[in-house]
């Protein structure tokens, strides 16, 4: 029941800042949905590991394949998806309670809160990373290499 | 003696002339582009795909090099052309707020100057249009505000009478965020408000048992403002080479999350 609150509130909060961000309707719901991917792969994840790092690291990994491909099949930035999608994973709760201790000047569970926090974000931007990588070594290896001016990297966009 | 006296300047002369103007149509186009790269910026777009996508500008505009830098502040262009030599501009960046039908649109008029070598006046006409597509009015930017807070509540495990008190004060806030926007004061100064009048409402309802928990119903509230967001793409623009931009906008959201903690410190200390 409450992983059932859960997914719902992800899927609602995740439309909530989608709206928010100005997305518009015939995407509101293609990014929201990805909210409730990424949360449910959290939820899933449970079966398999109890490191919340772990957790977070698939369902970022799983969302991130999501936009890239949507990306591609209605074509506009991955972004869009990316950061209305992320919003349930994003540790924003653990954030703030960080900084609620360090008002209550309790350095212990400061340290441990920012830690978490941070391992946290670790998490989901590393996830990014990888899919995002690899969709790109695709779209290089496909299209054709712009002749390149000497002494300059090209990267290719997402 | 020269074969046309009429000419007032030698071969050389015309062609540093010819350099010159080169060189300002050059700096015209650039402006046109740095317009385009702020404007992505600023909706909310990634420094390496705004980085990207003026050096693509760049060349379709007829450049031979284009060294790109951006940050989430600034952006420094230098193109290159034997016709014209090297042109450089800067451009300071100020004030982002998420938009991302603007960015995609952004990205798709620059996919298509890069494709179809536009004109600048079409380019001008274009942007233009970007500028003024419509964004969501008041009322849904209000539904937004009590969608995200009671969603939240509910989702981090409060009462359903938790949602309704953290929806109700989640559009008091938007009401406050507007009032404090139209003022154009600090972001910090409008985060400290925000959350001390959520902390402060929050506490009351409770109070008055139109809530069960006060921590439930601000933390619907918290989400709003917390920069978790920001916090996240800073570490994705530091590991992905960005690092100068990732660390402002580190420091940025971590002051941030203290601001907001600290306004709803206040609140408790002042029920």
């Amino acid at each position: 029941m409450d992983m059932l609150i859960q997914l719902i509130t992800a899927f609602t909060g995740s439309l909530g800042f989608a709206l928010l961000f100005h997305v518009r309707k015939e995407k509101l719901l293609l990014a929201s949905l990805g909210g409730l991917l990424a949360w449910g792969v959290y939820l899933l994840m449970g079966l398999v590991s109890d490191q919340d790092v772990v957790r977070y690291f698939a369902a970022s990994v799983a969302l991130t394949v999501y936009a890239e491909c949507l990306a591609r099949a209605v074509k506009c930035p991955a972004t869009l998806f990316l950061v209305t999608a992320s919003i349930p994973l994003i540790p924003g709760g653990s954030l703030y309670r960080t900084m609620e201790y360090f008002m209550q000047n309790d350095l212990g569970a400061f340290s441990a809160q920012a830690l978490n926090t941070v391992l946290l974000a670790v998490a989901i931007a590393v996830g990014m990373l990888f899919p995002t990588a690899i969709f790109q070594l695709v779209r290089r290896a496909r299209v054709k290499k712009p002749p390149e001016t000497p002494g300059q990297e090209r990267s290719s966009p997402t | 003696m020269e074969d046309h006296p009429y000419h007032f300047f030698s071969p050389d002369e015309l062609n540093q002339l010819e350099r010159i103007e080169e060189a300002g149509r050059a700096n015209e186009y650039l402006y046109r582009i740095l317009d385009i790269g702020q404007y992505m910026l600023q909706c909310g777009g990634e420094v390496s795909r705004v980085e990207d996508s003026i050096r693509r500008l760049c060349m379709a505009f007829g450049a031979e090099r284009a060294d790109v830098f951006t940050i989430t502040s600034s952006i420094v262009v230098t193109v290159y052309a034997r016709r014209f030599g090297a042109v450089t501009q800067t451009r300071r960046i100020t004030g982002s707020a998420y938009d991302l039908h603007r960015l995609e649109q952004l990205n798709q008029l620059s996919r298509r100057i890069c494709a179809e070598h536009w004109s600048l006046e079409q380019t001008e006409e274009a942007l233009a249009a970007i500028r003024s597509t419509p964004q969501y009015g008041f009322g849904v930017q209000l539904f937004t505000y009590a969608l995200v807070s009671s969603s939240f509540a509910l989702f981090f495990g409060g009462s359903l009478l938790d949602a309704a008190a953290s929806g109700v004060i989640g559009v008091v806030l938007k009401f406050l965020d507007r009032a404090i926007r139209e003022t154009d004061a600090n972001a910090f100064l409008s985060s400290l408000l925000c959350s001390c009048l959520g902390g402060l409402l929050a506490g009351l309802a409770v109070k008055f048992h139109l809530g069960d928990d006060v921590g439930m119903i601000s933390i619907g509230n918290i989400m709003l403002l917390i920069p978790g967001i920001a916090l996240t793409n800073s570490l994705r623009d530091m590991f992905s080479g960005n690092t100068i931009s990732g660390l402002m906008r580190f420091i940025e959201s971590i002051l941030l999350a203290l601001t907001i903690a600290f306004g709803f410190a206040l609140a408790a200390g002042l029920l």
